[in-house]
């Protein structure tokens, strides 16, 4: 079959799904762009390891099936909580001051922001969110407000057969805004042929605070997670990612700085076994002077695992006074796990300071035997190193109470590693 | 209280013990002397249950308790302490939280309730204190940047802290300047007692002007070929190996 044949048979079915409202100029500017682009395959540098196209071929049909599911409540419990299922946003939303909360309708004022971060116009899979979700999630936070608590986005996700679900959420930090969320893609029995193809898109306002961290826990799922932020001057931005569980999960995080003296911070910390395929894209657009970006992503494999690290830094010709700094440390803990891991950095202005490294190793043996010649067992020292390695990652999540989570649930991960 | 008979033990195909003997009685130190490469540090990390070498014959007993046989960690718990020559350095764990583990893991074996955060806090200060640890070692990463000194004096540190009933030092000496080699020698001999035992592998005699060994064995292609007493060490320090060399080889004839 041709790749044009292919293309059309299985996109043709699923952009039928459109659904006709005020969007309707993006969405087709969307589709049209999916039409010629087609779902990615593994020819495509951007999805070399990662066969997102298999699910597609073996026939995931849109849905937004949620309305009937009772949704599993996520373990971490930090009120206020935001429910969604699947693709669908509950409407029980908590009161706090200075954030009103909404979801997508034809005539919402803040629609002028949906698919506005360039992001159809680049990737496929947030193309394809931008002709078919249906309901959208909106957290605008007012000028000067400043959230204290931390937000949980309590996404449970629940799947029989091979359901696409694209669900979306808009943050819109207006300027001095500052938010803390938690977003937690979770569930149980997923079925290993559906998708959770997620987009958030988020606007950060002048001098405005941003920090999404996510923690994924879907077990057998798939999941594509695409975040793509724009940040104005003294705005700051912070995306700590854990993945814990999924059968393949794709992070792309883009940020466009576009205002001076922004800050952007991406870290993650992922702990893949089994044959399962974790893979971090970042994207940092560095457009205007003196700004700064810092990239920390660590990771634990073992058994037949895959893991993808790609990391661009794009510092344009007038972004003179850039600092980019971006790390990627891997531990294979078993000789049939594999990490593809290729930072870029694509630099046009000459003043500039940004560097790079990626190391993948096994455990360090020695390290192992000094901490058990001192009574630790050969568990509690792997444990202890681990945690060690963690650390980079966990402290740059700001909130103590998540922070004490993660890493219990990291201990706990760990224990069940093979 | 420690046994080795016949001791064999291989690196990577390389024979290094052949046929190692020792006895060493609660409250007695030994000190162990002999070249580079002779096997001093390889006996050390047999003892402390590095599975790098493999042991092809002979027995070690602890207490009349197989101690090849035991995981580094009991061998620890059961009160086996290496101070180690090439301290590894353990980037992101910190000292205080390693020890606290260790110490726990310690104490809970010899049927000692655990300390609560206050009690171990006490518990360091003196410890720091015994060998005179000034610096903010303790709170740092497990010897990540330490000095080669400074690494040498964590390890007298961690040695007083888990209060083991043999240690091994191998090499706690070289590396040190005057100073720390007195602190060094104090800590150890504050911890001697009749009911603990040290082996002091050494190349210097001057350790052993502030560690009084009871005995000095000279450790030599993976035997010992001569024990002595405390002169034996003055007189090695004076003449070098190469007269024990040419006995050997007299025997041999
Ligand atoms: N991991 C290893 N692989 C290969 N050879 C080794 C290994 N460890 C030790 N050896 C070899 O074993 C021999 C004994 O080494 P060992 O470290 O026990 O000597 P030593 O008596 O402690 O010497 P020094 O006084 O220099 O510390 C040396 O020839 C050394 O090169
Ligand atoms: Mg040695």
């Amino acid at each position: 079959m041709s790749i044009l044949k292919e293309t059309t048979e299985v996109l043709g079915h699923l952009l039928e799904a459109m659904p006709s409202d005020s969007l309707f100029a993006i969405r087709e500017e969307a589709a049209s762009f999916l039409r010629e682009k087609g779902i990615p395959s593994k020819r495509h540098e951007d999805w070399k390891y990662t066969n997102i196209k298999r699910l597609f071929d073996n026939g995931l049909a849109s849905s937004s099936s949620a309305e009937t599911l009772v949704p599993r409540p996520s373990s971490l419990v930090p009120s206020p909580a935001v429910q969604l299922t699947n693709s669908s946003v509950s409407k029980n939303f908590p009161t706090l001051d200075g954030v009103t909360f909404s979801l997508f309708s034809d005539a919402g004022e803040l629609n002028r922001f949906i698919g506005k971060s360039g992001i159809h116009g680049k990737q496929e899979l947030a193309a394809l969110n931008t002709v078919l979700f249906t309901d959208v999630l909106i957290i605008q936070v007012k000028k000067n407000a400043q959230l204290a608590q931390s937000l949980l986005i309590d996404h449970s996700v629940s799947a029989t057969g091979s359901e696409l679900f694209n669900s979306r959420i808009l943050i819109v930090l207006e300027d001095g805004a500052k938010l803390n969320c938690v977003h937690h893609f979770h569930g149980t029995a997923i079925s290993d042929s559906s998708l959770v193809n997620h987009v958030t898109e988020a606007f950060i306002g002048a001098n405005a605070s941003l920090e999404l961290n996510f923690l994924q826990e879907i077990g057998t799922g798939n999941l594509v997670n695409t975040t793509e932020v724009n940040v104005e001057r003294d705005g700051r931005f912070t995306t700590n990612t854990v993945q814990l569980s999924g059968k393949l999960i794709r992070n792309n995080t883009n940020v466009r700085i576009t205002g001076q003296n922004a800050e952007a911070h991406l870290n993650g910390f992922y702990m893949i076994d089994g044959n399962d395929l974790y893979d971090n894209h970042t994207l940092v657009d560095h457009l205007v002077p003196n700004c700064q970006s810092n990239e920390v992503y660590k990771g634990l494999l073992s058994g037949k695992a895959t893991g993808v690290f790609n990391g661009k830094v794009h510092v344009h010709r007038d972004a003179q006074k850039t600092n980019a700094y971006q790390q990627n440390k891997n531990i294979l803990l078993s000789d049939t796990a594999t990490m593809n891991s290729k930072p870029e950095l694509e630099i046009y202005a000459d003043d500039v300071k940004c560097s790079h490294g990626s190391t993948t190793g096994q455990l360090d043996e020695d390290a192992v035997f000094y901490l058990r010649s001192r009574g630790l067992s050969h568990k509690g020292a792997i444990a202890l190193l681990l945690t060690a390695f963690a650390s980079d990652v966990l402290v740059q999540v700001s909130d103590e109470g998540l922070r004490a989570v993660l890493e219990e649930k990291i201990q706990s991960r760990l224990s069940g590693m093979e | 209280m420690l046994r080795i008979e016949n001791l064999h033990a291989r690196v990577e195909e390389k024979e290094i013990l052949k046929g190692f003997n020792l006895t060493v009685n609660a409250g007695e130190v030994h000190a162990i002397m002999g070249p580079n490469g002779a096997g001093k540090s390889t006996l050390a990390s047999v003892l402390a249950g590095n599975s790098n070498f493999e042991v092809t014959a002979g027995s070690v007993s602890l207490d009349g308790v197989d101690l090849l046989d035991m995981a580094p960690e009991e061998r620890a718990r059961e009160g086996v302490f290496l101070a180690f020559q090439y301290p590894v350095e353990i980037p992101g764990v910190s000292n205080t939280n390693f020890l606290r583990a260790a110490l726990g893991e310690v104490r809970k074996h010899r049927g000692l309730p655990e300390l609560d955060a206050k009690a171990f806090l006490a518990y360091i200060k003196e410890k720091k204190e015994m060998v005179e640890l000034t610096a903010d070692l303790a709170g740092r990463a497990v010897n990540e940047g330490f000095s080669g000194g400074e690494k040498k004096r964590n390890e007298i540190f961690q040695m007083a802290m888990l209060d083991p009933k043999l240690a091994i030092l191998d090499e706690t000496d070289s590396g040190l300047d005057i100073d720390a080699l007195r602190i060094v020698a104090n800590g150890v001999n504050k911890l001697r007692s009749k009911d603990k035992a040290f082996i002091v592998i050494t190349h210097y005699q001057r350790l052993l002007d502030y560690i009084v060994p009871d005995f000095v064995h000279v450790l030599y292609n993976g035997r010992i070929v001569k024990s002595g007493t405390k002169e034996l060490a003055l007189e090695l320090e004076e003449k070098g190996y190469d007269w024990i060399k040419a006995e050997l080889e007299e025997t041999a004839a």
